[in-house]
């Protein structure tokens, strides 16, 4: 049996408790007290015994972060974050790197079977490579060696600054550039650990790469960070998957992913966004603000994001693509659901710089309870983009009064050659539908279950197998209660 | 103490040098709040969301304050008033930045329960139907033209019907505008079961800056047909503001076209405050050389049952830049609420731009909404099926740009005499493009 069913079972099994992720484990770990200044920096850099290079570079991002201010355009209501009462490293308490899965702490092999992580030896029978992320620090990578043989590269962020540094050193900011925004300044300053992957040229990445991250103590923030490259030709599919505990006050989390899609080559990169949301009254939750970008450098490089946000108490994320080489493809597809208090203001970014590059844009936004939703997406056609291409459609469902859907779409276009379409619609779910699934025998939450799914289909294929099975279930469960 | 910003000296000035003791108390208390708000706000900048694809350089860079008296300007050309009117039985009203021109206004004989005449006229004979007009709109906002107009106004008109009049001519109003500043204010106010058709003409001459504010009032089931048509010289400033609340299944049906003016912007704010009230809204943007062009129309829908459409479509050649930033709100509430907007955008030539930003808020569920967006140059296939059938190029890209912008002009209720007198200017604009 595949973990992901087991993922599955869980879901299920979880009943009325509805955030199944919601345990806390207890294990040793390393913390630096809550605060943010010069030290925090150096410290976390020593800790990693990095290179002079990147503590310089992680300095520079820092000055620059205290010289900047949070963005207050997003249409969220954010209560102020006090950015010193955050931890920003926590890592499990471990004398000298795991050499292999035996010597992982067993409870964080627990943590990893409750969430269905194919870690160990079930990691075979799914064919997922995964790099696991807990709090802070990568604790485990599994089927390094096989992908290894290929030369494949997929490790922790903190390895690949030991054992590949002129990689991270050409790759690292080249594409969300530490002074982009206030959150990816912040990362830059303060990253701990994330994945790292590279795919030589004209290699076809025989599995999927994965990564599952947690946050697990409290009052920590995560400051991940994900380089993703794809040389000439080369083929990857990445996966993302992420949890928190329950707890009463909110957590930080700031991430900084980037892609790089070198000629000919194609990234897929998918999420699964699950972190606690906070309750049904909005006390708790993550804090999500995640600057997430992909470059195609080189002609014919293709980049699709695949996302499914239903956690957070408040999500900020807007994956984009830079469309610079010839004839190369962006797509985004996201499915994004607030129920209660959550409140997510997401979409994407497609700059078409290159000839003949094409974008596709499908969102699909679900409120219910007291969700506010927003799409928030730009088109950017630049003069040089002739014959450019973009459609975007973009689909609001309203579940409830109180809830609130939003579309903010920017189209800048400056080629008379480009073509670019969008299209947003809102409605509720019909009362029809509903009245047809519930008189053939579904009970309301099925039958609202089944309606959505069908709603988000378009996106949900997009999603890798597995991912699909769960990403479908996790709708069903983050819907619960706002019928009826 | 409130912080005065520097660049609203120049306008402070005008104010204090304006201001006439024999006013009505309640105007001048309205004049002296928004002559202070404007000062508070200044201009806005590309900060602003609201203002960030505007180009207000040159207005900041040389303040305009407006000519005074704005009567000693010389009257315009007769011949070309005679030229830009629109045929048939009219009540015509000339505006000379923004002062009245009897000799080259004509009336008809009004029904009774109408009013008709310039904003000065109003405020000797009528001052309650003026009072009515500030009352049922919103006050300046945060919007600080429109503050610096309240402050400022001279001119403008004023139409209003009592309940249940109708009036079958159209009353027309030719806005003309000089090198000068002016300030218009303009009012529709419509009363329970009135109807109108309403057309504004807006041409002239020089670098001037127009700076116009309309209310528009329709009580429950009133009618009006509103055409804008804006030919300012190709130096101009024209900034508008419209501001429509409309009652009970109300409807109000609006044409806007812009052909000129340097900078032109177009705020359409309409408040959908009764049930089954209705707007449409059929609005062009025709842009060449350096023009800029702003389309920015925020429907607000409070109660339940509304419906409204808007398409908007923009034709840029030269080096022009077009915006649309529409807006559709849907307050809570607001249930079977039925909204539309289009944005459509031809490209004609590398160095133009567009931006469009179509935007929905919806706190509603039992809604339906939509927006959609595009961007372009004409079809190839087109081009290349008229030209196969022996039309040379330039004019089936002319047959195709006219037949792009045509619609707009068609799906106008305000009559045929109305729309061909449209197509004559869209004619006109299509024959000059290179």
């Amino acid at each position: 049996m595949s973990a992901t069913l087991d993922t599955v079972e869980t879901i299920l099994a979880a009943g009325e408790d509805n955030y199944k992720y919601g345990f806390v484990t207890d294990i040793d770990v390393d913390e630096l007290p809550p605060g943010l200044n010069e030290d925090t920096v150096r410290f976390i850099s020593a800790t990693k015994a990095e290179p002079a290079w990147l503590l310089e570079w992680r300095l520079k991002a820092f000055r620059r972060w205290q010289g900047m201010t949070a963005p207050d355009w997003a249409k969220l209501k954010i209560a102020p974050i006090d950015y010193q009462a955050s931890t920003y490293y926590s890592a499990p308490k471990a004398a000298s790197g795991p050499k292999s899965l035996d010597e992982i702490d067993p409870e964080l092999l627990k943590t990893y079977e409750k969430l269905g992580i194919p870690l160990g030896e079930r990691a075979a029978l799914a064919g997922i490579a995964v790099d696991a992320v807990f709090d802070s620090v990568s604790v485990a990578t599994t089927f390094k060696d096989t992908l290894a043989a290929q030369g494949i590269i997929f490790c922790s962020f903190g390895d690949a600054v030991r054992e590949h540094p002129e990689l991270v050193q050409k790759y690292l900011g080249s594409v969300v550039p530490p002074g982009d925004n206030f959150f990816s300044a912040l990362n830059s300053a303060v990253f701990s650990d994330g994945s790292f992957a590279y795919i030589p040229p004209g290699i076809r990445c025989p599995m999927e790469l994965s990564t599952y991250f947690r946050i697990n103590a409290a009052k920590s923030g995560q400051f991940e960070r994900t380089l993703l490259i794809a040389d000439k030709g080369a083929y990857v599919s990445y996966l993302e998957g992420c949890t928190a505990p329950q707890r009463d006050e909110n957590q930080l989390h700031a991430a900084v992913v980037e892609l790089v899609a070198q000629e000919d080559a194609e990234i897929k990169y998918s999420t699964v966004q699950n972190w606690y949301p906070g309750d049904a009254e909005g006390k708790g939750g993550i804090y999500n603000f995640v600057t997430k970008r992909g470059a195609c450098r080189g002609a014919n490089a293709k980049i699709a994001w695949t996302q499914v946000e239903t956690g957070s108490a408040i999500t900020w994320k807007y994956p984009s693509c830079i469309l610079e080489g010839e004839n190369s493809v962006g797509e985004f597809y996201s499915v994004a659901i607030t129920n209660h208090m959550q409140q997510a203001d997401t979409g994407t970014k497609m700059i078409h710089i290159g000839r003949n590059t094409r974008s596709t844009i499908i969102s699909k936004g679900i409120s219910a309870g007291r969700g506010q939703n927003t799409y928030r997406g730009a088109v950017k056609i630049l003069p040089g983009a002739e014959n450019a291409r973009n459609y975007t459609q973009c689909d609001s469902l309203l579940i409830g009064k109180t809830c609130g859907a939003h579309a903010i779409p920017y189209i800048d276009s400056r080629n008379p050659s480009a073509r670019v379409e969008h299209e947003a619609t809102a409605s509720k779910v019909s009362d029809e539908q509903m009245f047809y699934c519930q008189q053939r025998g579904l009970t309301q939450e099925d039958a609202l279950s089944l309606i959505v799914n069908g709603f988000c289909k378009e996106v949900l294929k997009e999603l890798p197998m597995e991912f699909a099975v769960e990403a479908q279930k996790l709708l069903a469960v983050s819907l619960e209660g706002s019928v009826g | 103490m409130t912080i005065v910003k520097s660049e609203t000296t120049p306008y402070l000035a005008a104010y204090q040098a304006a201001i006439d003791t024999t006013e009505p108390t309640w105007l001048r208390v309205r004049r002296a709040a928004a002559i202070e708000q404007f000062s508070v706000l200044g201009f806005p900048t590309r900060r602003d969301e609201a203002w960030r694809f505007t180009n207000l350089r040159r207005l900041t860079k040389a303040p305009m304050p407006p000519a005074h008296p704005a009567t000693s300007l010389p009257d315009p050309d007769a011949g070309v008033i005679e030229s830009l009117r629109l045929a048939g039985r009219v009540c015509r009203l000339v505006l000379n930045n923004s002062a009245v021109v009897a000799a080259q206004s004509s009336g008809v004989d009004l029904p009774a329960g109408a009013w008709f005449g310039s904003i000065a006229e109003a405020l000797e004979t009528r001052p309650d139907l003026l009072k009515a007009a500030f009352a049922t709109t919103d006050p300046a906002g945060n919007q600080p033209f429109a503050a610096l107009n309240e402050a400022l106004f001279t001119g403008g008109f004023l139409l209003a019907l009592a309940p249940g009049v109708s009036f079958d001519a159209p009353f027309e109003i030719i806005h003309v505008n000089t090198d000068a500043a002016s300030h218009p204010r303009c009012a529709i106010l419509l009363g329970e079961g009135a109807s109108a058709t309403v057309m504004e003409h807006f041409t002239g001459s020089g670098a001037g800056w127009n700076n116009i504010v309309t209310c528009v009032d329709l009580g429950v089931g009133a009618k009006l047909h509103h055409v804008k048509l804006q030919t300012e010289s190709p130096a101009a400033i024209h900034l508008a503001q419209t501001r429509a609340t409309l009652a009970q299944a109300a409807s109000y049906d609006s044409t806007v076209l812009s052909f000129g003016a340097l900078l032109s912007r177009e705020d359409i704010q309409v408040v959908l405050a009764g049930e089954m009230a209705d707007f449409t809204l059929n609005g062009g943007y025709f842009l060449g050389g350096q023009q800029e062009a702003t389309f920015a129309p925020f429907v607000e829908h409070r109660v339940p049952g509304c419906s409204s459409r808007q398409l908007v479509k923009g034709v840029i050649g030269g080096q022009a830049h077009g915006v649309f930033l529409g807006t559709i709100a849907v307050r809570p509430g607001a249930d079977q609420t039925d909204a539309r907007q289009t944005n459509r955008n031809l490209l004609l030539n590398a160095g133009t731009s567009v931006d469009t930003k179509p935007e929905l808020e919806i706190l509603a569920d039992d809604v339906k909404c939509s927006h959609g967006a595009t961007v372009g140059d004409l079809d190839d296939s087109a081009l290349f099926y008229l030209q196969a059938r022996g039309i040379d190029a330039a004019t089936a890209r002319r047959m195709l740009i006219g037949g792009f912008a045509a619609d707009i002009i068609d799906a106008s209720g305000a009559g045929e005499t109305i729309r061909q007198h449209l197509h004559r200017h869209l004619s006109v604009w299509l024959e000059h493009l290179p």
